[in-house]
This record gives structure tokens, C-alpha cells and sequence, in this order.
């Protein structure tokens, strides 16, 4: 048997409402060599890790350290004894302290602040993995460059020997990705071990020793990375036998462009590039589904048509009007929809009454009162969407926050088509929602299509893609990789586009 | 729905309002209310004032009359509603002691015509409303008197309140006294701007002593400055009430109010109805102010007591310590020669007169 | 074990009996302190309930400023503007009151000079509060910070015109402006008590502040903002517009209490202007859940508590006690709250 430093046998993890984040996984870890763990988000890519690290347990398998079984009690501080550190995403540091006093937050144990010893501790690792961060430097001070090394040295100064990334590079510049797996290269010299969470197929072959594919819960396969290729990565990712039966008929009703987008640039919250050159259209009648994994650009794309984001460059032209610098408002007028991917946070105001939600688009008009709200047209607008649509609710003066999930999406979609719009943007339509709900969703929207409207409909599923769209444009990291007529798309093509690998690829591969 | 809920919440406790029962007459006494400005504590302006009622309702008997104290009422119109509150309880004779009390009691003297108000330091008067105040000047000059007299550096410092008639005309009086014996001797004067704040009181005291003061007098109602001039082996002149004890190895003298003289009176005439609206404003003859007697364990110039005493029996013979000439500390002529400054002109009186260092700030 | 679990929704009846049982649970509690210190806890709960009753008039009268104030703190909360700048703004409402009154008289019809009054408490503290709205709409400063720092910016001010500019001639030395004429004063309405006519002006205010908030279009974006900063973003509203809008009228009813205040009550602008009550209303809107109805009865249940701060002492109670019993029934009110948000049960190991 081989020296591995973690074994996770046959793991099973499901979570309160039966949705199995993880089945019989396996996963083992070397020691010294860069482990990637690669899938699309919903994979079970961070439950697999939460388990190792303690924050959840599994229902089903077993879980060695260094040979040994774990039983009992083993939570985040049994974790980081056995060495076992994570790095999180979103960095968990106090922004006005500085280095040295983020190492001992949280740690019981530490009574007195002994700045000289811990001090001198952070120099030496700093030193010895070459991670240049100053300790009495303030966080807030840092780049998140250093912010990330400071979260390693948190771990490192815990004692840390296996180091979980959790997509450690969505934050970083290029340049910065590439200093942090030098970094990383050399801690492994040392004999440490990394895993590291992405779904970037080009880190995976460039930095990994070896990868972990896992595709909905499941360990697809593990390889060493010298042995693989985008072309086989890509297949596993997404290279199950997918559903391409279409759900919609051929283009019956193809009219004028509704929507176009010129050079269309935009910056993410971080205030990096999230949108580059993006171009397309759509006509009436037409479903333009957006593929890619999530996290290249997709919010972003749909808030620049529906005036919540700035466009810094390029045009948003509705029907002929530049719509680029538009209000919300205003663009709520021109009767465009838009089915957020946020349900709670943005679609719908938890605790007001479906009256309150219903009207939020049309509030403004003045059917629905000039100053004081026409209480009984509300009321009757709303009855209409609830009767239209199915939608389940005592009555309409109950607080949404009651409602369940897939006639929440009932809601928003009674209100955005209620103005019979021109234009719907769906993010993510379905997401979370169970079967009977999604078909509800799609009838809709082919519905919709059917009247001639245009519809861009970001997905982050394949089926879906297959099922609902006209054309397929693929976004990868801001980019339209590609726009493909739906039917008889080459599926292998699909992934490598989603991938952001854009050479043709011949069949043999 | 939820209206409805909690306006039957309020039905409830309305309900609960009237349940607990009608209100308790427990005796017959009369009941006399007063507010102050603050706490009686063990010394200053409301000790002052507790004494004085006490002593008066102990002297008419305890059994005849009740005491309702209001500690702490602010100058502003939550005053009013303390006062309401007195009322309400069933006093018939309500007793203020504070300046800014003024104009809320001349309202509630409109709507109360049945009950007898008293303010004290005020000037406005109304059927059922009388002033009363003390000359306290007349005090200060004979404490000025021992201060001219024992200061050998020729400095004293005096740690004053706020800048209004009633402090200024204090600071002028015990000025009178100390150039009355020593003509080269100055008094210099810093403002706190408080009434009650020891820390803010003593270090202001310590400012005047290292500035070359050996003498300390004060406005305030803490005995900060008295314990700041024991602590730099000075002397200092206490006010309000004795406060000897506080600095038995500084304090020479204080000037003090004896205010059960008035209140025994005021309070006599509201329960047999002889009340009579007018403004009392009294001074060393009457009793309602006087020196305390120096401290021997200090001063064992027997001399200075006598003319302390010889002054005292001047004042009380009629003479005015505001008798002209008087200059103020610019050099100009405020009183004339053979003049001396009517009770209006003493409250309202806002220089200061010649051998006072300091300004008053507008 | 105890376990606490978030309410999805208060059961209807527990609305009601919650706050009865506390308040019940207060008074209990406070006559065995009574008991204890040896004072007559039938005399002190009589002094409290029934002595707002007989002197109910006292009770509206701090019921009023709080009601006003109350619906300006709701406003802002709603939005989850966190406004506690009230008392300044109170101030500022006195000063400019106190400006037209003092020194705007001579042109003013005597018939218009409350109203002139009002409106320039209404600009008056508006401004005020738009310090820290317009901080909080264009830099997003925290408006806490900024509102409660401006309280004593205010009470500076305040303090400077009365002891400089301001100062009365008839004032005799004393730092306080002249009393304002005759027409400046807001009458009683019964000639014993103090009871005012600001009582009218603050039940119109809860009354039209519970249609714009619950019934109109502007009350809508209110809501709906305050529900989450992207749903209003979403549904095209102008957040900083909507800041600036809900700031300048939170901080407008509180000048506009503190001009009522010192018109009604005060006729003179002195250093200390019992604005206490700026802070006070928080807890109010806090108990009423920002519902405009419920703030106009939580006033006067306040009120009350108010004026018992001031009775007890006359009956006798030390002030000490009464100041004890006063944060007890709060105590055990705002205890209460919690009760009725969340649920707390016995669960087995």
C-alpha cells in the first residue's frame, strides 16, 4: 500500500431535504504533491473538503489520516491538530489588526499576546516558504495577493501540513497566480501537501501533480496530470450522457433583433474586468442560452442589460435605442424582464406580502396610483399572477418568505411576463428548483418565444441549453468564447469552449 | 389584524391605569413642596436650602407640615412637570430654587391660583408668587474683609460659576471687602462655568494658587477649591453653608445662608393664608446671610475678628457696601460719590469693580 | 436543553399576551423590590397608573414630542437608516423656531408666525438630518456615528447662541434669548394644565404618516428598500434619492417636535432644552415596530413611564426607586419582544 497522507473511502454526505452532495467518493493525498480537485460548481467539490476539514460530517464511508482511522469527535480544531488547514475563499482576517494578532484570533489557548515569539515565528515561515509578508503589517494595508499568503501563514503557524485552497486564483491577477503556485510548488519541496478547488481546466494541467475529477458527487476519476489533456478533462467534467432532446420547435417566428450587444466591457465588485468585448443578438423569437461555468461573467451580463451594472465600454442597444447609460427604471419601462439569478436577495422582498412583491416592477404606474397605492387593483393584479400561474399561497397578503422555492420563481415569472415584456433575461431559471417546477419554468418561456419574444437565458446546464435555446453562446472568463446554432451542437466542443479552449478539435482525440 | 391587537394592548393598560385603585390621602399635613437644582448633599447650594426647610418645619412641627423634595430638576420645562407633580400630590406651598425655574413658574402660578409659589433669585411676582433672595454680598464683604487681611502675597483667587449678576455681584462685594483693608491686594478671577463638578472646580483652584493666589474664595457648591488650597498650604473662604470641615487647616471663613429665617415665615403664611406676594431680598440684619466665625486654629489675630465685627455692625446699621465712588476695573465711574446702587441695579449688575482681575465673558 | 429557534410568524394571540404578561411580570417584580427596601408598593403603583391618570394631561404632554419624534425615528428605521440624531435635530428645530420667532416677528402677521415657525423647524432640522443622509447617500459614512456626533454639534450651537448673539436684553446677564411675543406661543388647551395644542398637530401627523408609510407609493419604496439595498435596485428605485427623501423628513418632524417643544412649553431658547426625549423615541418606535398607530399609543404608554420619573418623588418613593421601576417595565417589555420573535423550547439531548 501506498504512503498516503489522507484517504477518504467510499464517502457519503446528504443533506437535510435528500440532496446528495457526495456518494461514493474516494479521494487520497500524497505526501509533498499538488492534489487539484476538479468540477463544476455543485459538484460536491466543497463538501468533500468540509468534511476533511471538519466542518461537516459524512453520513456514509470513512475518512484515514496518516493511516489512522478517524472516529469520534472531529471537528475544525481536531482538524488543524492532525494538520489539516483550509484556506477559504473569502479571506477570514480582521482588517484593522495586523498580521501577527490575526494569527491568534480565535485561539483559546493564547492568554497573552506574546508579539516577540509570534513575531519571529511568522518571519521564519515567511521566510522559509518565501511568502514576503511583513508581521506588523496592517490587513488592510495588504493586496489580496498578501491577504492570501497571510490566510497560508495562518494555517502554516497552526501547524498545517495538508493545505486546502479553496479556488485560490478567482481573486488573484494572472501574475499573482502565478507567484502563488511558485509559492506553493515550494512548500511541497518541504513536504507539505496541497489541494487546491478550481474548476480552471488550464491551472489543473499547468500547476497539479494530479487531479480529482468530480462531477455531481461523484469522484469521476482521479489521473496524474501528465498523463491527461484538456480534451479528456473536459469529457469528464461534463461528459455524461446528456438529454438533448429539444423541448421547442424549430425557429417558427424569427423577427426583427430585440437586443444587441457591441464591445460590451464590465467590471466585476472587486473592481476587476469581469466583461471583455462581448458581442451578440437576439431576434424576436428567439432563445439565446449563455453556457459556461459559473463565475465567468454571467451576473455581470445580465445586470449591464438591466442597467445594475455600468458598461464601460461598448453599447447595449434595445430595438434600435442605445440603452447603454439607461436607468432601471427606465429600462423596466421599455419592457424588458429580468429573472435574477438571487431569488431572495434581489428577486423578491422576503418579508413583505406577495401584493408588495408583485407590483415592484409596475409600481410606478399610474393604474396603480398616483400617490396613495390603488389597494384593489393591486389585489386583483396580483390574484390574476397567482391564478395564471398556480402559484401555492394561503393568500395574497402572506409574507413571500413562506412560500416554497419553486412557486417563489412563480411569482417572479408571473410579474415579469404580467407587461407582456419584449425581452426576458433568466438567470439561472432553475436552479434549485424540483422537476415539476423547472418544466413548469421552460413551458413558460417557450410560451414566451412562441409570441415572438426574445429571451437570454443563462444556464449553467446543459440540458437546459440543449432543450431551450436557439443559438448557444458560450462565456468564458468575460469572454464569448463562441456562438453555435443549438441543434446538432458538438457537445465535446461545448465543453472545451467552456473550458476557454477555442482550437478545432479533431475527432480522434 | 395587527392593529387591532395592540389597540386592544392599550385598552389593557388604560384598563390597568384605573384598576390599581383612587388615590391614597394618607394624612392631613400641609404639604410643602420644593424643587432643587440638585442633590442636598453634605454641603453647597441646596444643603443650603434642605437646612433651611428643615429647620423651619421642625420649628412650626413636624406634625403640622410635610416636606416633598424634587432632587435634580433640570432648569428647562421638564421643571414644570416636577412642579405638577408636587401639585398633584396635594402640596399647597411649592418652593424653587433656582434662577431658571423663573419663567415656568409664573405659568404655573396662573393655572394654580390656589396654591402659593415661592422662587428663589428671581424677579418676577404674581398674586400667588413671591421672589426671595439674600444679599450675600454683604457676607462676602466681611469674608473679603479677613481674605485682605491675611493674604500676604497680595493676590487672591477666586473660582467663580457662571457669568451672571448673582456671581458677579459676589465677586464685587467680597472685593469691596478686601480693598476696604488692604488697597494693593487684587482679586483674580477664572470662570468653571458649572455649578457642581469637584474636579472641574479644584483644578481651576490649582490654576489660581500657582499663580502666585494664597487666598482662594469660590461660587460653586463643591468644596474642591477649599480642599486644593489645604493642599498647597493656602487659606480659602468656603460659601453656601461652612465648610470648615472640609479644609479645617485652610478654610478662614464662609459666607453662608441662613435660609430657615425666610422659610418659616413663607411657610407660615401659606397655611394660614396671610401670604402676601412680594419680593424678600435681605441681608445680614434680617440673619438670612452671615459670616461664619473665623477659624481660630488659623488665625490668632484676634484683631481681625473685631473689625470683621465692626463692619458687620456698620452693614447692619444701614450702610450700603455699594456706596460711591465706585470705579470698575476699566477705571470708569459706576457709582458716584454719595450714590450707592439700588436693589434693581445689584440684580442686575454685570461689571466689576476696581481690584478685580478678570472679565466677564459676553 | 433549551433551544431558541426564529419565529417564521408571531401566532396572533401571543401579540397580545406577550406585552400584558410583561408588564405584569414588571410591576410583580417591582413591589418586591419595594417590598424589600421597606417602601409601600400599593402607594407607588398607585402614584404610577393612577397618578398619569389624574394628571393625564402631563402624560400627552411628553406623549406628544414623542409620537412626532417616533414617526420621524420610524421613517428612517424603515429604510434601516439608522437615525439616532434626533435630539439635534429637535435642537435645531428650537433654534430655528426660535430665530423666526425672536427676530421675524416684526414682519410675520401675528396669525402666521406659529406657522413660520414651523416650517423653518421643519427646513431647520431637515438639514440637519441631511448632513449625515446626504454622508451616508454619496460616501456611504455611517450614519450613526455621524447623526449622534451632530447632536452635540447642535447642542454647541445652541449653547454659543444663547451665551453670544442671542443673548437676551431682558435676560439679565443670564445665557437665554428674550421670551418670544405672545403669538410664538402654542396656547394650552384647558386653562389648568399644560396640556397644548401640539397634541392636535402630532395625532395629524400619526395619522398622515400611517397612510404615506403603509398606503402610498412613497411609503412602498420605504418598504422595499429597507427589505434589502438589491431588491430596490432591482425594482428601479433611487436609493440615495430615497435616503435623502426619508433623512430630510425624519430629521424635519424632529425640529418640528422641538419647535412645538419650545413654543408650546419653553417661550425662550436657554442652554438646556430637554431633548433627552430625542433619545427616548428610539425605544419607542423599537416597542411599536416601526407602525406608525402603534408608535401614537406606545407614546402616551411612555409618557406615562416619563412622568412617573417625576411623580414618584412627589409621592414620597425615592427618586432612585422610581428610576428603578421606570427601566424595569422596559426591561421586562423589550424581554418580552423576544418571546414573540422567537420560540424556546425543551429539547432532549
Amino acid at each position: 500500500m501506498e504512503q498516503y497522507l489522507v484517504e477518504m473511502k467510499n464517502i457519503r454526505k446528504v443533506f437535510p431535504g435528500g440532496v446528495v452532495a457526495n456518494d461514493k467518493v474516494n479521494l487520497s493525498i500524497m505526501k509533498g504533491e499538488i492534489h487539484a480537485l476538479l468540477g463544476e460548481n455543485g459538484a460536491g467539490k466543497s463538501t468533500l473538503m468540509n468534511i476533511l476539514t471538519g466542518l461537516y460530517r459524512q453520513d456514509g464511508g470513512e475518512l484515514f489520516i496518516r493511516d489512522e482511522k478517524i472516529e469520534g469527535k472531529y471537528g475544525p480544531k481536531e482538524a488543524i491538530a492532525k494538520g489539516i488547514g483550509m484556506v477559504h475563499q473569502n479571506f477570514r482576517l480582521v482588517k484593522p489588526f495586523t498580521v501577527a494578532e490575526n494569527m491568534v484570533l480565535g485561539n483559546r489557548k493564547t492568554i497573552i499576546y506574546d508579539e516577540k515569539s509570534i513575531v519571529s515565528k511568522i518571519e521564519e515561515i515567511s521566510e522559509k516558504f518565501k511568502l514576503q509578508i511583513s508581521p506588523k503589517a496592517k490587513i488592510w494595508q495588504l493586496s489580496i495577493g498578501e491577504q492570501q499568503r497571510v490566510e497560508i501563514i495562518k494555517m502554516l503557524y497552526k501547524g498545517a501540513e495538508i493545505l486546502i485552497m479553496d479556488e485560490p486564483t478567482a481573486v488573484l491577477t494572472p501574475q499573482e497566480v502565478k507567484s502563488l503556485f511558485d509559492i506553493l510548488k515550494g512548500m511541497t519541496k518541504e513536504g507539505l501537501s496541497i489541494i487546491f478547488i478550481t474548476h480552471k481546466m488550464n491551472e489543473v494541467l499547468t500547476y497539479a501533480d494530479r487531479i480529482t475529477v468530480l462531477r455531481g458527487g461523484f469522484a469521476i476519476k482521479t489521473l496524474n496530470a501528465s498523463d491527461t489533456n484538456e480534451s479528456e478533462l473536459a469529457d469528464l467534467m461534463v461528459g455524461r450522457q446528456l438529454d438533448t432532446k429539444r423541448m421547442i420547435d424549430d425557429g417558427v417566428n424569427i423577427g426583427d433583433v430585440v437586443l444587441k450587444l457591441e464591445n460590451v466591457g464590465a467590471m466585476n465588485d472587486k473592481g476587476l474586468p469581469a466583461l471583455k468585448d462581448v458581442s451578440f443578438e437576439i431576434k424576436g423569437g428567439e432563445i439565446l442560452g449563455v453556457a459556461g461555468v459559473a463565475g465567468n461573467g454571467q451576473k455581470e451580463l445580465s445586470e449591464v442589460i438591466t442597467g445594475l451594472r455600468s458598461v464601460k465600454k461598448g453599447s447595449v442597444i434595445f430595438k434600435g435605442d442605445n440603452i447603454t447609460k439607461e436607468s432601471v427604471r427606465k429600462i423596466i419601462d421599455r419592457n424588458i424582464a429580468f429573472i435574477p439569478e438571487d431569488r431572495h436577495g434581489m428577486g423578491l422582498a422576503n418579508n413583505l406580502p406577495a401584493t408588495d412583491n408583485a407590483i415592484l416592477k409596475m409600481y410606478t404606474k399610474k393604474e396603480y396610483g398616483r400617490f396613495l397605492l390603488n389597494k384593489k387593483k393591486i389585489d386583483e393584479a396580483t390574484t390574476k399572477m397567482v391564478n395564471d400561474f398556480e402559484i401555492k399561497i394561503p393568500n395574497i397578503n402572506c409574507n413571500v418568505k413562506l412560500m416554497s422555492g419553486g412557486n417563489l420563481q412563480k411569482l417572479i415569472l408571473a410579474r415579469e411576463t404580467f407587461e407582456n415584456p419584449e425581452l426576458i433575461i433568466a438567470v439561472y431559471p432553475i436552479r434549485g428548483l424540483d422537476v415539476g417546477a423547472t418544466d413548469y419554468v421552460h413551458r413558460k418561456l417557450a410560451e414566451e418565444r412562441r409570441k415572438g419574444k426574445a429571451i437570454l437565458l443563462i444556464s449553467e446546464d446543459l440540458e437546459e441549453i440543449y432543450k431551450m435555446t436557439d443559438k448557444v453562446a458560450v462565456l468564458f472568463d468575460g469572454q464569448i468564447m463562441d456562438v453555435l446554432e443549438t441543434k446538432g451542437a458538438d457537445i465535446k466542443k461545448l465543453g472545451l469552449l467552456m473550458a476557454g479552449i477555442k482550437e478545432e478539435v479533431d475527432t480522434n482525440a | 389584524m395587527k392593529k387591532i391587537l395592540w389597540l386592544g394592548l392599550a385598552l389593557f393598560l388604560m384598563a390597568s391605569f384605573s384598576l390599581v385603585g383612587c388615590q391614597t390621602g394618607d394624612s392631613d399635613k400641609f404639604k410643602v413642596g420644593v424643587i432643587y437644582i440638585g442633590e442636598p448633599g453634605d454641603a453647597g447650594w441646596t444643603y443650603a436650602h434642605d437646612q433651611g426647610l428643615k429647620a423651619a418645619i421642625k420649628a412650626i412641627g413636624e406634625d403640622k407640615v410635610e416636606l416633598v423634595v424634587q432632587q435634580n430638576v433640570k432648569e428647562d420645562q421638564s421643571s414644570s412637570q416636577a412642579m405638577e407633580a408636587l401639585i398633584n400630590q396635594g402640596c399647597k406651598a411649592i418652593f424653587a430654587t433656582s434662577y431658571g425655574y423663573m419663567d415656568y413658574i409664573v405659568d404655573l402660578a396662573a393655572k394654580h391660583p390656589d396654591v402659593y409659589f415661592f422662587h428663589c433669585s428671581g424677579y418676577k411676582t404674581a398674586d400667588n408668587l413671591s421672589t426671595y433672595f439674600g444679599k450675600i454680598e454683604q457676607a462676602r464683604y466681611l469674608t473679603g474683609i479677613t481674605a485682605g487681611l491675611m493674604t500676604k502675597s497680595n493676590k487672591i483667587g477666586y473660582v467663580a460659576a457662571m457669568p451672571i449678576p448673582e456671581v458677579v455681584r459676589g465677586i464685587n462685594g467680597f472685593t469691596l471687602g478686601v480693598r476696604s483693608v488692604n488697597q494693593s491686594a487684587t482679586v483674580k478671577v477664572v470662570w468653571t462655568n458649572t455649578w457642581y463638578d469637584p474636579q472641574v472646580e479644584k483644578d481651576a483652584a490649582i490654576g489660581l494658587l500657582k499663580d502666585g493666589c494664597d487666598v482662594i474664595a469660590q461660587h460653586q457648591d463643591t468644596a474642591g477649591p477649599q480642599i486644593a488650597a489645604q493642599d498647597a498650604g493656602k487659606y480659602s473662604v468656603g460659601y453656601n453653608s461652612d465648610m470648615k470641615s472640609f479644609a479645617p487647616k485652610a478654610n478662614l471663613t464662609s459666607a453662608i445662608w441662613n435660609w430657615e429665617v425666610y422659610y418659616e415665615a413663607a411657610i407660615k403664611s401659606a397655611m394660614d393664608g396671610s401670604f402676601a406676594s412680594a419680593q424678600y431680598f435681605e441681608g445680614l440684619d434680617k440673619g438670612v446671610v452671615a459670616a461664619t466665625k473665623l477659624n481660630t486654629d488659623i488665625i490668632k489675630d484676634t484683631t481681625i475678628q473685631s473689625k470683621v465685627d465692626a463692619a458687620e455692625a456698620k452693614i447692619k446699621g444701614g450702610y450700603n457696601i455699594f456706596t460711591g465712588p465706585i470705579k470698575d476695573n476699566t477705571g470708569k465711574e459706576v457709582i458716584p460719590a454719595g450714590k450707592s446702587a439700588t436693589d434693581t441695579e445689584l440684580l442686575s449688575m454685570m461689571y466689576f469693580v476696581e481690584g478685580v482681575d478678570g472679565v466677564i465673558p459676553k | 436543553m433549551l433551544k431558541v429557534e426564529k419565529r417564521m410568524e408571531t401566532p396572533t394571540y401571543l401579540k397580545v399576551v406577550i406585552p400584558i404578561v410583561s408588564v405584569l411580570v414588571a410591576i410583580l417584580f417591582s413591589s418586591l423590590i419595594l417590598l424589600i427596601t421597606g417602601e409601600n408598593a400599593l402607594a407607588a403603583l398607585n402614584t404610577i397608573f393612577a397618578g398619569s391618570l389624574i394628571n393625564w394631561q402631563e402624560v400627552l404632554v411628553n406623549g406628544v414630542s414623542l409620537m412626532i419624534i417616533g414617526i420621524g425615528i420610524a421613517i428612517a428605521f424603515k429604510m434601516v437608516i439608522w437615525n439616532i440624531g434626533a435630539a439635534g435635530q429637535m435642537m435645531m428645530g428650537m433654534i430655528f423656531a426660535a430665530g423666526v420667532a425672536l427676530f421675524l416677528h416684526v414682519w410675520i402677521p401675528p396669525a402666521l408666525l406659529l406657522p413660520a415657525m414651523f416650517i423653518a423647524a421643519i427646513i431647520g432640522g431637515g438639514l440637519w438630518a441631511l448632513i449625515s443622509g446626504g454622508a451616508k447617500a454619496v460616501w456611504n459614512v455611517n450614519e450613526v456615528i455621524t447623526s449622534l456626533l451632530l447632536n452635540y454639534v447642535a447642542l454647541y450651537i445652541l449653547q454659543f447662541l444663547v451665551n453670544g448673539p442671542w443673548k437676551g436684553v431682558k435676560s439679565m446677564g443670564f445665557p437665554q434669548t428674550d421670551p418670544f411675543p405672545e403669538a410664538a406661543r402654542i396656547p394650552t388647551i384647558f386653562p389648568t394644565g399644560r396640556l397644548h395644542y401640539g397634541l392636535l398637530i402630532a395625532i395629524i401627523v400619526v395619522i398622515v404618516f400611517y397612510f404615506l408609510l403603509n398606503k402610498s407609493r412613497w411609503g412602498y419604496e420605504i418598504r422595499v428598500i429597507g427589505e434589502g439595498r438589491n431588491v430596490a435596485r432591482y425594482g428601479g428605485m433611487s436609493l440615495a434619492k430615497n435616503i435623502f427623501i426619508a433623512m430630510f423628513a425624519s430629521g424635519a418632524l424632529a425640529g418640528l417636535a422641538g419647535a412645538i417643544q419650545v413654543s408650546a412649553l419653553e417661550g425662550r431658547l436657554s442652554p438646556h432644552m430637554n431633548t433627552d426625549i430625542g433619545y427616548t423615541a428610539i425605544i419607542v418606535v423599537w416597542l411599536s415596530r416601526l407602525h406608525p398607530l402603534v408608535i401614537g399609543i406606545v407614546s402616551v404608554f411612555m409618557g406615562a413611564l416619563l412622568y412617573a420619573e417625576t411623580s414618584l418623588p412627589a409621592a414620597g418613593i425615592p427618586t432612585e426607586i422610581a428610576k428603578l421601576m421606570q427601566g424595569l417595565i422596559l426591561f421586562f417589555v423589550i424581554a418580552g419582544d423576544f418571546f414573540s420573535r422567537y420560540k424556546v423550547k425543551m429539547v432532549k439531548e
